[in-house]
């Protein structure tokens, strides 16, 4: 009996966690485009751009921009960081390349993503 | 006898010169960048907020440039060779449980020693005196020291391969918000130590786009041996965890599993779950974890909150944190006893409010209410952290 009712306490709180989330989540889908609401202007403005200059693969632009690396090098960064700890400070750049290399065990970030991340941060 | 003897010192003193020829070119180009640049080097390093077009045109960096093009790394085509660096945290708490007065010192250094194009050893320790009131009424500090992790890494694109001893990768709390400076509220979820942390042995690990830019695949599995060492203690155990990171979303969930290859050999499955919408400077953090075992299961939801709207309150970080324990059932006293917070169901509720006066220097004040049957608790805790990084290498510190 004792089991029973533990595992109706689990498959409660696991559904009532769940509805939370989703709640959440909804709640911020929902939230109008405000700046003075909390929205992350940099965020969406960096979005944009990246989205604009997206690195083009093209015969015509067979390498990416400096600048276009940087803006998705700046996404990444943003996307990647900041998902444990608060946005670190800018290190001297060979120390960064160690860092970064320590942050692509930890966190398991993409090789892609720490090259991006590496050349942002340096440059 | 003697004439294999005789062959032997042959073929040493023929294959010496040739081993010796490869072990030096392979030193100079892995270790080279590392070891051997002189203090001034760091002029190939790009300047930071130069523009990058700039540095193309020296001719060094030109140089690396080439030679990334025919497979090189990213350090070499920015002209970069990373350097020894000493970081970790060191904090100053004072917690009241229960009543119980408590101040806790700690220093956790970690150094990272890059070689060549992909290696790095790295090693955290932990240092930490606790102070409490003994029976007699006065103060007596408590000293503990131990090894976090010492690892290898071998990286390449889409696999790591790690020996040594490491944090289990199992949920996201030990490896990724375990150490006070990055976690939100200093109090640890009370269903964390389930699984066994702590691994000595081999894991491979990595983070791979899925198929497309939208999703990232970040996937560890390990094995550990049985380490009675009490500096080092690790179970015989092995498992893994894989995860999906959706970059544009900034969305994460993945599970983990456990299995104890010891004692009574229960095995523990685990679910987590990041969401930071770009909305809001909001985290969502939460972590389930259920055993076979005798340490039953339980999960924690957290959420973080940066006023980063707000220029007067950008420093200030909210976070708040709701969980459940659910003790296994059918324990034994004297199980209980010996199983101490995991014996017994608990819910608890902390907030806390963490100020930056600098980027690495943090304030923090977390109030907890635990509820136990029979004996609720109030849990305070008010202190600082510092993070700090510097290089290990002369001139690595260089702009």
């Amino acid at each position: 009996m004792k089991s029973f009712q533990v595992k109706m306490r689990h498959g409660i709180s696991v559904v009532l966690v769940l509805a939370a989330v989703f709640l959440a989540m909804s709640a911020a889908a929902s939230v109008p485009a405000n700046p003075a609401a909390g929205e992350n202007v940099e965020d969406k403005a960096l979005e944009t751009k990246a989205k604009d200059s997206a690195p083009s693969t093209t015969a015509s632009h067979p390498v990416p921009d400096d600048k276009a690396m940087r803006l998705e090098g700046e996404k990444r960064f943003q996307a990647n960081c900041s998902r444990c700890h608060a946005s670190p400070p800018t290190f001297p750049p060979r120390m960064m390349a160690t860092i970064l290399r320590h942050m692509r065990v930890r966190a398991n970030i993409t090789d892609e993503d720490r090259k991006l991340i590496l050349r942002y941060m340096t440059q | 006898m003697r004439s294999v003897r005789f062959c032997f010192r042959k073929l040493v003193r023929a294959a010496l010169p040739g081993a010796l020829s490869l072990a030096v070119a392979a030193l100079g180009q892995d270790a080279g960048p590392n070891v051997a640049l002189p203090q001034n080097s760091t002029i190939q390093s790009p300047a930071p907020n130069e523009n990058s077009s700039a540095p193309q045109g020296s001719p060094a960096v030109q140089g690396n440039s080439q030679s990334y093009s025919q497979g090189g790394s990213i350090e070499q085509e920015l002209g970069i060779s990373p350097v020894p660096v000493l970081t970790g945290y060191t904090s100053y708490f004072t917690r009241v449980n229960a009543g119980q007065v408590q101040d806790a010192p700690a220093l956790s250094p970690l150094l990272l020693i890059p070689l060549g194009d992909n290696w790095l050893i790295e090693s955290r320790g932990a240092l930490a005196e606790t102070y409490s009131k003994n029976a007699q009424g006065d103060f007596a500090g408590k000293f503990a020291y131990g090894v976090v992790y010492a690892q290898a890494n071998y990286i390449t694109k889409y696999v790591t391969v790690t020996g040594g001893r490491f944090t289990t990768p199992f949920g996201i709390y030990g490896e990724r918000l375990a150490p006070s400076w990055i976690r939100a509220l200093q109090v640890t979820p009370t269903a964390v130590p389930i699984a066994s942390l702590s691994a000595l042995g081999g894991m491979l690990r990595g983070g791979v786009p899925a198929g497309s830019d939208k999703v990232n695949l970040n996937y560890a599995f390990y094995f550990s041996a049985n380490n009675t060492n009490h500096i080092v203690a690790t179970d015989r155990s092995t498992g893994g965890r894989i995860g999906f990171f959706f970059p544009n979303q900034r969305v994460e969930f993945g599970a983990s599993y456990q299995q104890v290859l010891q004692a009574d050999r229960p095995h523990s499955v685990g679910a987590h779950f990041i969401w930071q919408p770009y909305r809001v400077p909001l985290s969502v953090r939460s972590e389930y974890v259920r055993t076979s075992g005798t340490k039953g299961s339980g999960y924690w939801v957290e959420g973080v909150y940066r006023l980063s709207q707000i220029p007067s309150l950008k420093r200030v970080e909210f976070a708040a944190r709701a969980q459940q324990f659910f003790a296994a059932p059918n324990l034994k006293a004297a199980t209980i006893k010996k199983l101490g917070a995991l014996g017994l169901d608990a819910n608890q509720a902390d907030g806390g409010v963490n100020y930056y006066f600098a980027n690495d220097v943090r304030g923090t004040v977390n109030y907890g209410r635990q509820f136990i049957a029979g004996r609720n608790a109030n849990l305070w805790t008010v202190g600082m952290t510092y993070r700090f990084v510097m290089s290990a290498w002369p001139g690595g510190g260089a702009l």
